[in-house]
């Protein structure tokens, strides 16, 4: 499949559906830890700098912090997610669809080194851009993947009308696609739903505007509405 | 039965489950002291099951929809990592890291090899050939060591700076080329092999050089007590950089990336094991290695007792007998 959804299996015998991030929000997500960091730093050096080299030490010390700890301490305690990743709507997530764990998010954040390479992200870029479910090496090395977070918009529901039944048995992909016209229907032109109804004129045995109220009114059929 | 009568059989409960789940979002501390709490498994599992059932009926995207969101949430908190336990730090420190660091020994002497062979080298070269330091330092770099270890300075080892200011840099300085060193492994290790050997040919051009021009009491004095630590914690992490990039050579008997995630595992934890001894290097070298008036005998007991325990601890500790987790 050419898309990049990676479905899990859970115990429960369902499947999570786990949309990958690509490079793009990953960098923007980035570049909002970098700012987010940097101004932290800058102010924290306002007071710090009144303690002379004592301050600097800490400076140092909250420097190391900002570089190494902050992206295990945001992703193990703010479920997967850096406050760069949450303006995003980005996750990291286990292979099995968790929010990301202690040593994994270790992984991925030291190989981050390698990912950082050459230049600005170049080895990250690649291996994003090759990796079907767009993981960079440390995410490939931790069992990690960054995913989209956030809901997709609901679908369309299913104008209501009176129930018509259906003069014959559909198989139920052809039920499917019956419901599935019906609940489209609103983000269809009126025209173009005529064009959809009127191939299925051996069936409701009309045509135009008469034809999409009977396939809605079919649907509403299927769903159990009276 | 068809998707209308479905969703009025269970829309209740998933309309519950929903609303439970979004309020442990806001407050999750108070929402899992809730009596609803206990009873959040079995109305996930029946969600699940009931996202199962609204698959194969065939129901439309409005109930799959629904429930395949709220099934993703359920499972991101049933499934998530337990809380933290400090005791577990503790353990590792003690059992589970000299354990690790133990398992993986042929990297670990294949770093240490790569570390000290070329260190010593370069160090017996200095005593020889005292014109070599030229090549291997710029001038303005000599200066600088030749003023942090004059016998003449009251706090050796550095040319200005408080002890924290210095315990700052050092924290900085030093888990961060342990960091560097470990994940450059991943270059089929050849990145860790460079960092072991560059660092090796500088702390023994430094050490050789210093020990030629007659600076060499000050220097032994200052590194001798959080050597063990800070050299330690360097080939422990260049040893985890050889096994992570090994593995990308020869994964055995597995596959290519369980083998290199079971690596990266492994690897971490031993990075993690290496930054807390170069925390314990940092405090030493900033606190105690700086201060000059101590006596030789002191300065040297002190430093020889470090090594042995820290020898000692990677040899003996997690044993059977001993182990405590």
């Amino acid at each position: 499949m050419l898309d990049t959804v990676r479905e899990i299996e859970t115990p429960e015998g369902i499947s999570l559906h786990l949309r990958a991030a690509g490079a793009l929000p990953r960098a923007q997500a980035w570049m909002v830890d970098l700012v987010l960091r940097m101004g932290v730093f800058t102010v924290a050096m306002i007071p710090l700098s009144l303690f002379g080299a004592g301050g600097n030490g800490l400076a140092m010390l909250l420097l190391f912090a900002l570089m190494w700890a902050y992206w295990v301490v945001c992703e193990v305690w703010l479920d997967g997610q850096t406050l760069g990743k949450r303006a995003l709507g980005l996750r990291v997530v286990n292979a099995d669809g968790t929010p990301v764990t202690w040593l994994p998010s270790v992984v991925r954040n030291l190989l981050r080194v390698v990912d950082v390479l050459p230049g600005v992200y170049g080895v990250g870029l690649a291996s994003t851009l090759i990796d079907p479910y767009g993981r960079r090496l440390g995410d490939i090395v931790a069992g990690t993947m960054v995913i989209h977070a956030s809901d997709l918009p609901t679908g369309q529901q299913v104008p209501a009308a009176a129930a018509v039944p259906l003069p014959l048995v559909l198989a139920a992909d052809e039920q499917a696609a019956l419901v599935e016209f019906a609940e489209r229907s609103g983000q269809l032109t009126l025209q173009r739903q005529e064009e959809l109804a009127n191939l299925l004129t051996p069936l409701t045995a009309r045509s135009d505007t008469a034809a999409v109220r009977q396939l809605i009114g079919h649907a509403n059929w299927l769903l159990g509405r009276p | 039965m068809k998707q209308q009568r479905f969703v009025a059989l269970h829309g209740g409960e998933w309309d519950s489950l929903q609303s439970w789940l979004s309020a442990l979002e806001r407050q999750p501390k108070r929402t899992l002291r809730q009596e609803q709490a206990l009873d959040f498994p079995q109305s996930y599992r029946r969600a699940c099951h009931h996202l199962a059932l609204a698959r194969g009926r065939g129901y439309s995207h409005e109930v799959t929809d629904r429930l395949q969101r709220l099934v993703q949430q359920g499972h991101r908190v049933l499934y998530r990592a337990p809380a933290p336990r400090w005791h577990r730090v503790a353990s590792f420190l003690v059992a589970g890291f000299p354990r690790l660091v133990r398992a993986q020994w042929r990297c670990m002497i294949a770093a240490a090899v790569l570390f000290y062979v070329p260190a010593l080298i370069t160090l017996v070269l200095m005593q020889l050939r005292p014109e070599l330091a030229h090549t291997v330092f710029s001038s303005a770099q000599l200066a600088d060591f030749e003023k942090m270890y004059d016998p003449a300075n009251a706090h050796i080892g550095r040319n200005s700076g408080t002890d924290m200011q210095m315990f700052g840099f050092y924290v900085m300085n030093n888990v961060s080329i342990a960091f560097r060193t470990f994940a450059s492994g991943l270059f089929f290790g050849v990145g860790a092999i460079y960092v072991l050997g560059a660092n090796g040919v500088l702390i023994g051009g430094v050490a050789g050089h210093l020990t030629a021009i007659g600076y060499g009491g000050p220097f032994w004095r200052f590194v001798v007590g959080h050597s063990a630590f800070e050299l330690s914690a360097l080939v422990i992490a260049g040893g985890a950089g050889l096994q992570l990039g090994l593995t990308l050579l020869m994964p055995g008997r597995q596959r290519r990336g369980p083998a290199l995630v079971a690596a990266g595992w492994v690897g971490a934890q031993l990075a993690l094991g290496a930054f807390a001894m170069l925390l314990a290097a940092a405090f030493v070298e900033a606190y105690w290695s700086s201060i000059a008036a101590l006596p030789d005998l002191l300065k040297f007991g002190s430093g020889a007792l470090l090594w042995v325990l820290v020898l000692g601890w990677l040899w003996r500790g997690g044993r059977a007998g001993t182990h405590g987790a």
